[in-house]
């Protein structure tokens, strides 16, 4: 694979990239506001005593509706990408995805229990009622994954080939599970369950917003200081064990931040799929292999795809927004054939 | 004489300034999620202070050429606060909870409606509706009216039972005839085929798919079909053709085939349900002559 881009100029522009895109996910919207209140908004809430006209009200849909829901672009996009990164270098599969491992799947699986559950168990108790989706969601992805990881580990090894057919079983499994619960729905709850697949940035608030922020941050932190292991890794996984890495540890971790990373995405948000099969995929033909490279540059191209993304979902049919699912896989898909087309030619 | 005109003046002047206050008061650009709440704005006379509506809101046809704000329950909190409504009018099953809790810290007045088809949530719902729209009086009618017209029609329908045996009726709800999935209990459907002088033969809870042997097994003397996708004769004959299973039926023995607009079985009691019911007994209770409509 051929390089196209220097490391620095790549990470120059994918900064101006992503620097545009919190630009235009804090100033557009369906309400439109002036350039100068939304400024003079921003400027208020980093703590400046400016005062005028309607800034009261710029400064409620920045504050409250724009900064939150970027947030969670950012941090959704980039743990997505990342966690894309992480799973091709392990099954050393361009086709890899954070679905592969069950992490999508059993999530799905716990959304589904919680949607439909509520009704069929007479609701959650108010207290609960809030978070339930997202902890369903996230203990699902992280109870599968695990199951997947166990059925690959044999004599303290772990076969990469079998947690892959291991997570495709699973995620046949969890499908049964759900369209048990598809079943059981009512009209109502399977409307829920339909859009939730779809994912949305939609109703993004703080409580909601910190635990994916800190997790994000831990596998942002963590997963470039494995680079060096993953770029070993490529080169198959006797070579690296030579070249005295720790692979059972490596795989491990890998695992683990996965299904991490893309469980509390995908209790934020619901199912966003292709940033974390195209993002990776794109950095690696601009750049190349090189995880030290690759890493930090999907974790930006992540989170800028994943708000210009967002950015069209809830512009494109205002008043009323797209699921974002829709447009990543409306954009990705195209894009994923058209490089698999120019790369054969 | 003329200090008495002047404090009638005043008095008048007063009562004026004191409806037009009144009047400023009343929210003037209106949401509505959800398609029965919707209905009844319109049926009370509140159509033009309308902004914005969810996609259950389908009837009556004006109401498709406002602005969508989508699903009710995945509602977005920047595309209402761009139609800068003063009110967002929905039922319990309008969300998701955060994007509510925006809207109203946005100052967007939230209404939340009972959805249940109950007769006193009904009535509670629509005298809200009317002095929301300033017009109490209008919705007192419309309830009474309401009141009157399902009564009669229980009455009609308790002496039609009296009469004659009630029929074995299976709702079914399909796209342009294929996968119908028959109505069970717990469904607005079995409410109305109960109201309607009928028997539902179906014992599932919610709704479901029934095979083709399932349909003929049950052998309901009439079928009624809402169809998402076709109307009238087309969704008569598609169902027929996607589901040769019910020719068997005695109910297309008979040609007791009836046509349900869709749109009714969603969102509680909507003001269409009377005139429904009333058509849906005649088909039922043929021999019977059928209750007078009400002169609108």
């Amino acid at each position: 694979m051929t390089v196209v881009v220097r490391p620095r100029p790549l990470f120059v522009a994918l900064g101006l990239l992503l620097a545009l895109a919190i630009w235009l996910s804090l100033a557009l919207g369906p309400v439109s506001l002036p350039l100068g209140d939304t400024v003079r908004a921003g400027l208020r809430l980093l703590g400046m005593p400016l005062s005028g006209d309607g800034l009261a009200r710029a400064e409620l849909i920045l504050g409250q509706i724009r900064v939150p829901r970027t947030l969670l672009g950012l941090a959704v996009g980039g743990v997505l990408a990342l966690s894309g990164v992480a799973m091709q270098g392990l099954f050393r599969n361009p086709l890899a995805d954070p679905g592969l491992v069950g992490v999508s799947s059993g999530a799905a699986l716990g959304a589904a229990f919680a949607i439909v559950g509520a009704s069929l168990f007479g609701g959650w108790p108010a207290w609960l009622a809030p978070y339930v989706l997202s902890l369903s969601a996230f203990g699902g992805g992280l109870g599968v994954t695990w199951l997947v990881y166990r059925v690959g580990r044999r004599d303290g090894q772990t076969s990469v080939a079998t947690m892959l057919l291991a997570g495709i079983a699973l995620t046949a499994l969890a499908g049964a599970a759900i369209g048990l619960f598809t079943y059981l729905a009512d009209d109502a709850t399977l409307r829920t369950l339909t859009f939730w697949n779809l994912g949305s940035l939609n109703g993004a608030s703080y409580p909601r917003l910190w635990p994916l922020l800190l997790v994000t941050a831990a596998v942002a932190v963590w997963l470039p200081r494995r680079a060096t292991a993953l770029n070993a890794l490529l080169l198959g996984e006797s070579e690296a064990r030579h070249l005295g890495f720790d692979i059972e540890r490596i795989k491990r971790e890998l695992v683990f931040c996965t299904a991490l990373g893309v469980g509390a995405a995908v209790a934020a948000a619901g199912m966003i799929g292709f940033i974390g099969l195209v993002v990776p995929h794109l950095v690696r033909l601009l750049v190349g292999p090189d995880h030290r490279v690759l890493l930090p540059a999907s974790l930006l191209a992540g989170a800028a795809l994943l708000l210009l993304a967002d950015l069209l979902a809830r512009l494109l049919l205002a008043p009323a927004e797209l699921p974002i699912g829709i447009v990543t896989a409306l954009i990705g898909a195209p894009f994923f054939l058209f490089l698999l087309v120019r790369g054969r030619a | 004489m003329r200090p008495s005109a002047r404090l009638a003046g005043l008095c008048a002047g007063l009562l004026f300034s004191h409806f037009l206050c009144a009047a400023e008061a009343l929210p003037q650009r209106w949401v509505s999620a959800g398609g029965s709440l919707s209905e009844w704005v319109v049926r009370l006379g509140g159509q033009d202070r309308l902004v914005g509506v969810d996609t259950t809101s389908q009837h009556p046809q004006g109401l498709r050429e406002l602005p969508s704000i989508g699903y009710q329950r995945q509602l977005s909190a920047e595309g209402i606060l761009a139609l800068h409504p003063d009110l967002l009018l929905g039922s319990e099953e309008m969300g998701p909870p955060p994007v509510l809790e925006q809207l109203q810290a946005a100052g967007v007045r939230i209404e939340r409606l009972s959805a249940r088809a109950d007769l006193d949530a009904l009535e509670a719902n629509l005298l809200h509706i009317g002095e929301w729209l300033g017009d109490r009086p209008g919705a007192e009618r419309a309830v009474a009216d309401y009141r009157k017209a399902l009564q009669q029609q229980a009455d009609w329908v308790a002496r039609a039972r009296a009469q004659g045996e009630s029929p074995k009726v299976l709702l079914v709800l399909g796209h342009a005839g294929s996968g119908p999935m028959a109505a069970g209990r717990d469904t607005v459907a079995d409410w109305l085929i109960e109201r309607a002088g009928g028997r539902n033969v179906a014992t599932h809870t919610g709704f479901k798919a029934l095979s083709g042997e399932a349909l003929t097994a049950l052998d309901p003397d009439v079928v009624i079909f809402a169809d998402r996708s076709l109307e009238g004769d087309a969704a008569r004959a598609a169902l027929l053709e996607q589901n040769p299973a019910l020719a068997a039926t005695r109910a297309v023995h008979d040609g007791r085939l009836l046509s349900l607009d869709p749109t009714l079985l969603v969102g509680g009691l909507g003001p269409r349900l009377p005139d429904s019911l009333a058509s849906l007994s005649a088909a039922f209770y043929p021999d019977q002559a059928p209750l007078p409509r009400p002169q609108p």
